[in-house]
């Protein structure tokens, strides 16, 4: 019963889905990963301002500042289509919690979800807090099926509208959502690097290392609560280090002369990947993380690095110039079944392995030798450019949702930090300040 | 038709999970005591095992997969207050793990400093032996004709520098992935090494090392830049 009453009012919503949609828009890259996926119509009918206080991050109210986090947190999400309600007659503003009749025909025009709130200062208690209420209403239903609650500092409104994001994301697709990631970076510091991390929309960002030397691309455990990385003790040797986030407590892992670098940890957080040269060239490793045995992976003369799990584990990408210029390899996670992958121009490299497993993302050189975004197959039988233009495009990493690519890019000059939708649509530029920003590392989804 | 069906899916989706409560995961409890205790250690060398090889000493990073609760609470028709932790403090009582509980690293001036002072120095002492840097092509790690002519310069002064520790510097410019310039900066380097080692300098008083287009002379977008930045440079090591 309850099951039918889904579908019935899944029809009428999906009658105005078709309708108010632009048809055809929708992209090759989620149909791949879930076939015909129609994003779902969503009104935001304001995050209305109580008690005119205003937040510390700038003269922008509360409301208002969770309202436009909300909103560009749902169109990043890919789940949702931003419908905008007054061009409906739909009315925005002034509610309380309650829904208004207006709200009765957004079925009608195609509207699914209608998600509304208020945000404020309760100047009430003794700790000056904000507090944001959130309200979500079903079109098919009629009705208000939930809402949440947050209380916090003023510095949490983004936050708020993350979590609230998130929380709308997870109920009508079972995903936890994007909006609370996080991603890792290295930025310059005078002439050294050092780790970063910051909100998935580029906010926040926290200086992990302080060295004064360089800190190079880092990589989540598979938890969250750890960086793994390449780090230049005395500036002459390549150690493999961990930093844990929440102590910013380091350990070495692996300190044994030459190259050491691309480290990764497998999805299950048992084995590190690795390049090393400490045995002539470099040739890729595996550290058992809890034995702390090694195994060497491959054995040419060539170089062979950058190697990336496949999501069960099973097979790691890498990359290898053993045909000449570098190209993209799969293999076995034990060392075994190595074949090529890329054919296709001279140099392919930095392979990705999408957390869905359906593409790999790597750098190609396009034939007027600029370092572009491509992904692939892992079968090999369709490849695709992502971006265009000019500058060196490099180290892409895919946003836990399988949705989205971080990557760096010199289009604009300094390499800044850069995301885009796997259809390669919406690139959005996400840090702004500084000299040279790099690496970036999307975090697991919590 | 078969379209519309399938885009039911996620409101279907949406529904079912409606009736799963959803647990809230124990925060993290940050401790301010070990993070200060980890800065004076930091400011005194550096934390871990700094043994050669693969250390046998590092935490756990099994993981299990994910609980199913993603952190969230759900909606709720009366939902109860959530406080979130943010910068600053309260990660605790927070249930937004994952967002306050990253440690922001003080500024080390002194690791910072001790390092320019021997860049400096290393410098210094480089220029005053007149060690000249072997430039590249594009993708290329065979050392040219003039760079020979500057490594027998170089070669030179080393034989008759025996005490001196020289360390060869391969670097890269911008183009291609950070990754994969370590690689060819390091080819580039143990191609100079390996030439001086010719010339007759002991193979032990050269150390290569890469630093890939991490730490490039200069910084434009053009050839001219490019190609003082894909150089092998020699430093006299002033350290250890």
């Amino acid at each position: 019963m309850m099951f039918r009453v889904a579908v019935f009012i899944s029809l009428c919503v999906s009658i105005g889905v078709v309708w108010i949609i632009e048809s055809g828009a929708a992209d090759v890259f989620l149909e791949a990963a879930r076939p015909d996926f129609q994003k779902i119509p969503l009104g935001i009918a304001g995050i209305e301002n109580l008690g005119g206080s205003e937040t510390p991050e700038g003269r922008v109210k509360p409301g208002t500042r969770i309202e436009e986090v909300l909103k560009a947190d749902l169109r990043r999400s890919q789940v949702f289509a931003l419908v905008d309600l007054p061009s409906l007659g739909i009315k925005v503003g002034h509610l309380g919690a309650e829904p208004d009749p207006s709200f009765k025909q957004a079925a009608e025009k195609g509207v699914s979800v209608i998600a509304w709130g208020k945000a404020g200062i309760n100047s009430g208690s003794k700790d000056t807090d904000l507090s944001m209420d959130g309200y979500v209403y079903d079109t098919g239903s009629h009705e208000v099926v939930g809402g949440k609650r947050y209380v916090g500092s003023t510095s949490v409104a983004r936050l708020m509208a993350h979590r609230f994001a998130d929380e709308l994301v997870f109920r009508y697709t079972g995903e936890p959502g994007i909006a609370r990631t996080k991603i890792a970076y290295v930025s310059e510091l005078g002439t050294a690097r050092e780790l970063f991390v910051m909100d998935y929309d580029g906010y926040d960002p926290r200086q992990l290392t302080a060295d004064g030397f360089l800190n190079l691309m880092p990589r989540w455990s598979p938890d969250r609560r750890f960086l793994v990385f390449t780090t230049y003790r005395n500036r002459n040797t390549q150690d493999i280090d961990m930093i844990e986030l929440a102590t910013g407590k380091r350990w070495t892992l692996v300190s044994q002369g030459g190259l050491n670098i691309t480290p990764v940890l497998s999805p299950d957080g048992n084995s590190l990947a690795y390049s090393s040269s400490h045995e002539g060239n470099a040739e890729l490793y595996r550290l058992d993380t809890r034995t702390k045995a090694t195994q060497r992976l491959t054995t040419h003369a060539s170089g062979d690095l950058s190697p990336s799990w496949s999501p069960s584990g099973r097979e790691l990408a890498f990359t290898s110039d053993r045909s000449g210029g570098p190209q993209i390899f799969l293999m076995s996670a034990d060392g075994s079944n190595v074949r090529r992958l890329t054919f296709d121009g001279d140099y392919n490299a930095a392979p990705v392995w999408s957390p869905r497993g359906n593409w790999i993302a790597y750098v190609c050189r396009t034939p007027k030798k600029e370092y572009k975004l491509c992904v692939i197959t892992p079968d090999g039988q369709k490849h695709l450019q992502l971006t265009t233009g000019l500058g060196v495009d490099d180290s892409p990493s895919w946003s836990p949702d399988g949705r989205h690519l971080v990557f760096s890019s010199t289009v604009e000059g300094k390499s800044q930090i850069y995301m885009i939708n796997v259809d390669g649509k919406d690139l959005e530029r996400i840090t702004f300040t500084g000299t040279h920003n790099s690496a970036p590392s999307w975090s697991p989804a919590s | 038709m078969k379209k519309l069906s399938a885009s039911y899916l996620p409101l279907i989706l949406g529904l079912v999970v409606l009736g799963i409560p959803a647990c809230s995961k124990k925060a993290a409890v940050r401790s301010g005591g070990d993070a200060q205790a980890f800065q004076e250690e930091m400011a005194r060398g550096k934390g871990g095992a700094a043994k050669e090889g693969v250390s046998s000493s590092f935490p756990d990073t099994s993981f299990s997969g994910r609980d199913g609760s993603n952190g969230l609470r759900g909606l709720d028709r009366n939902p109860s207050e959530e406080r979130l932790g943010g910068a600053g403090g309260n990660a605790g009582a927070s249930s937004g793990a994952g967002h306050s509980n990253v440690m922001t690293a003080k500024a080390d001036a002194g690791s910072a400093a001790r390092q320019l002072a021997e860049i400096r120095a290393e410098q210094i002492a480089s220029a005053t032996a007149g060690l000249r840097d072997v430039f590249f092509a594009y993708d290329s790690f065979s050392i040219t004709d003039e760079g020979r002519q500057a490594l027998h310069g170089d070669a030179e002064w080393a034989r008759s520098n025996p005490a001196t520790q020289l360390k060869v510097e391969g670097h890269c410019d911008e183009r291609g992935t950070s990754a994969y310039n370590l690689v060819l900066g390091e080819k580039r380097a143990k191609a100079v090494r390996n030439y001086l080692v010719e010339l007759g300098v002991t193979p032990a008083h050269l150390s290569v090392v890469s630093y890939g287009k991490e730490r490039p002379f200069c910084t434009e977008h053009s050839e001219s830049c490019y190609s003082q930045n894909r150089r092998g440079h020699l430093v006299v090591t002033t350290g250890k």
